[in-house]
């Protein structure tokens, strides 16, 4: 009953090609579950079919008690149980960080201007920007766009925050920043699913650790026990790259 | 050869109105083709079943025919076709707004296409309805880009009003025409209508460049 996530035999196509192949998945408030695996095994695609950002091709989908295809679950449902965070940031080049953050508020949960705005100057000190609240994204690093866009996706106040390879549009020294912040999210008890290459800071954080390879789940277990023991050969091979 | 600034002078009323129809003709053509152009634009972007069929078919043929023939079509071939006559002034601004129109139009595909699809994810992650995600975001994004090409084609489709001399249109062009008939001094006539569009488009420009700098292109 706890499950804030919950797909069943999920599978993916695009075309003809199978990008995810039968994931079962599920995951219990307060997990911190770290995904890696090899570019193109499908992370990015397994993060946009939880907020039904891509369609899903077969199998059943569960968020947060929303079950996607029941009468009267539309998508948009789904996707405010989960707050998304891109690898590119996509603030909204045309609003300021404070608008950024009151516009899903706002439109998605009919706050006032009043009550948007101060719900964001909250977010925005939280992530260590209250000073930056009137710039726009053009005007902020790449770091601090990324904590504006952690900020706006918290906003609705969603139960899972779903993170796509948060810092890897990041020049390594902006990194530190925004890692801190999501590791201020899990200590608060936020339930999040990472898609990341920084494996200190699964090792760190992640409650459980998720190797993808081909579409499918490879591994799924403690972090400390499979970065220790590779259970196989092409986990063993994935650690020798990433950490070389 | 002198310069005679009594022809200009003298000339100048009839200028002053030739322009004047050349400013009417012009604010209609592109106040016409912009509501063309806008909705034509959206169709194709967002690929509306069958209707951007016909857009593309509208947008190939202005693209494709010198804008004299057009001009000649609506006024001399139209009443023949389908017994529809314009006037001359209505048959122009007709014209110029079908033929902005179909610029226009790749204006704005142009502008919500190139808006990152990334951007739209994000709304819709944070749980907007499409609807909202095309008025919050992508519309005033895809706006701000359409200014700059935009103040390009106001400007053609000014310059491009001077041909309506053609059907007779008593516009600035067709004025600097009838003005070197009468007094036989081609360089001075010339010269001041040259002026006359310069000072138009010019205002047409500042006008452009005011909305570009109070509105961050981005
Ligand atoms: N919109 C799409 N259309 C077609 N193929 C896609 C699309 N998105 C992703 N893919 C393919 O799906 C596979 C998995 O992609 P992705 O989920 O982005 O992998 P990862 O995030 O693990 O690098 C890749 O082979 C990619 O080319
Ligand atoms: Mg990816």
């Amino acid at each position: 009953m706890s499950r804030l996530i919950a797909c069943r035999n999920l599978s993916k196509r695009f075309g003809t090609t199978e990008v995810l192949r039968d994931i079962n998945l599920e995951v219990h408030p307060g997990e911190v579950v770290v995904i890696v695996g090899p570019s193109g095994s499908g992370k990015s695609t397994l993060l946009r079919c939880l907020n039904v950002l891509e369609p899903i091709s077969d199998g059943e989908l569960e968020v947060g008690g929303k079950r996607l295809g029941d009468r009267g679950t539309r998508k948009r449902d789904i996707r405010r149980e989960t707050g998304m965070v891109f690898q590119q940031f996509n603030l909204f080049p045309h609003m300021t960080a404070r608008d950024n953050v009151m516009l899903g508020p706002r439109k998605v949960r009919g706050q006032s201007r009043r009550e948007a705005g101060e719900l964001a100057d909250r977010l925005l000190n939280r992530v260590g920007l209250a000073d930056r609240s009137h710039h726009y994204p053009s005007e902020l690093s790449g770091g601090q766009q990324q904590r504006v866009a952690i900020a706006r996706a918290l906003a609705v106040n969603p139960r899972v925050m779903l993170f796509d390879e948060p810092t890897s549009a990041l020049d390594p020294e902006l990194r530190g920043e925004v890692l801190q912040v999501m590791q201020g999210l899990a200590a608060d008890g936020m339930t999040m699913l990472i898609v990341t290459h920084e494996m200190r800071f699964a090792a760190d954080v992640a409650s459980r650790l998720i190797f993808m390879d081909e579409g499918r789940i490879l591994h799924d277990g403690n972090p400390k026990t499979l970065f220790q023991d590779p259970p196989s050969d092409r986990f063993r091979d994935f650690l020798r790259h990433v950490q070389s | 050869m002198d310069f005679r600034w009594d022809v200009v002078w003298n000339a100048l009323p009839q200028m002053v109105d030739g322009a004047q129809l050349t400013a009417q003709i012009t604010l209609l053509g592109i106040g016409g083709g912009l509501l063309i152009g806008t909705l034509c634009g959206l169709i194709t972007a967002f690929r509306v079943p069958v209707l951007h069929w016909l857009v593309f078919v509208y947008v190939s043929v202005i693209r494709g025919t010198p804008i004299v023939v057009q001009a000649m079509f609506i006024y001399f071939a139209l009443p023949l076709a389908m017994d529809i006559t314009l006037s001359g002034f209505a048959a122009a601004s007709l014209c110029l707004a079908l033929n902005a129109g179909a610029y226009i139009t790749e204006i704005v595909r142009g502008a919500v296409q190139s808006i990152d699809k990334g951007l739209q994810d994000a709304g819709l992650a944070l749980g907007l309805s499409y609807p909202q995600v095309l008025l919050s975001i992508v519309g005033p994004l895809a706006f701000r880009r359409t200014i700059p090409p935009l103040g390009n084609q106001f400007i053609i489709s000014l310059k491009d009003s001077a041909l309506f001399l053609v059907i007779g249109v008593a516009e600035l062009a067709q004025r600097g025409e009838q003005l070197t008939a009468q007094t036989g001094r081609a360089l001075e006539i010339w010269t001041a209508v040259a002026v006359f569009y310069l000072i138009m488009t010019f205002i047409l420009a500042m006008i452009m460049r005011l909305i570009e700098r109070r509105m961050r292109i981005l």
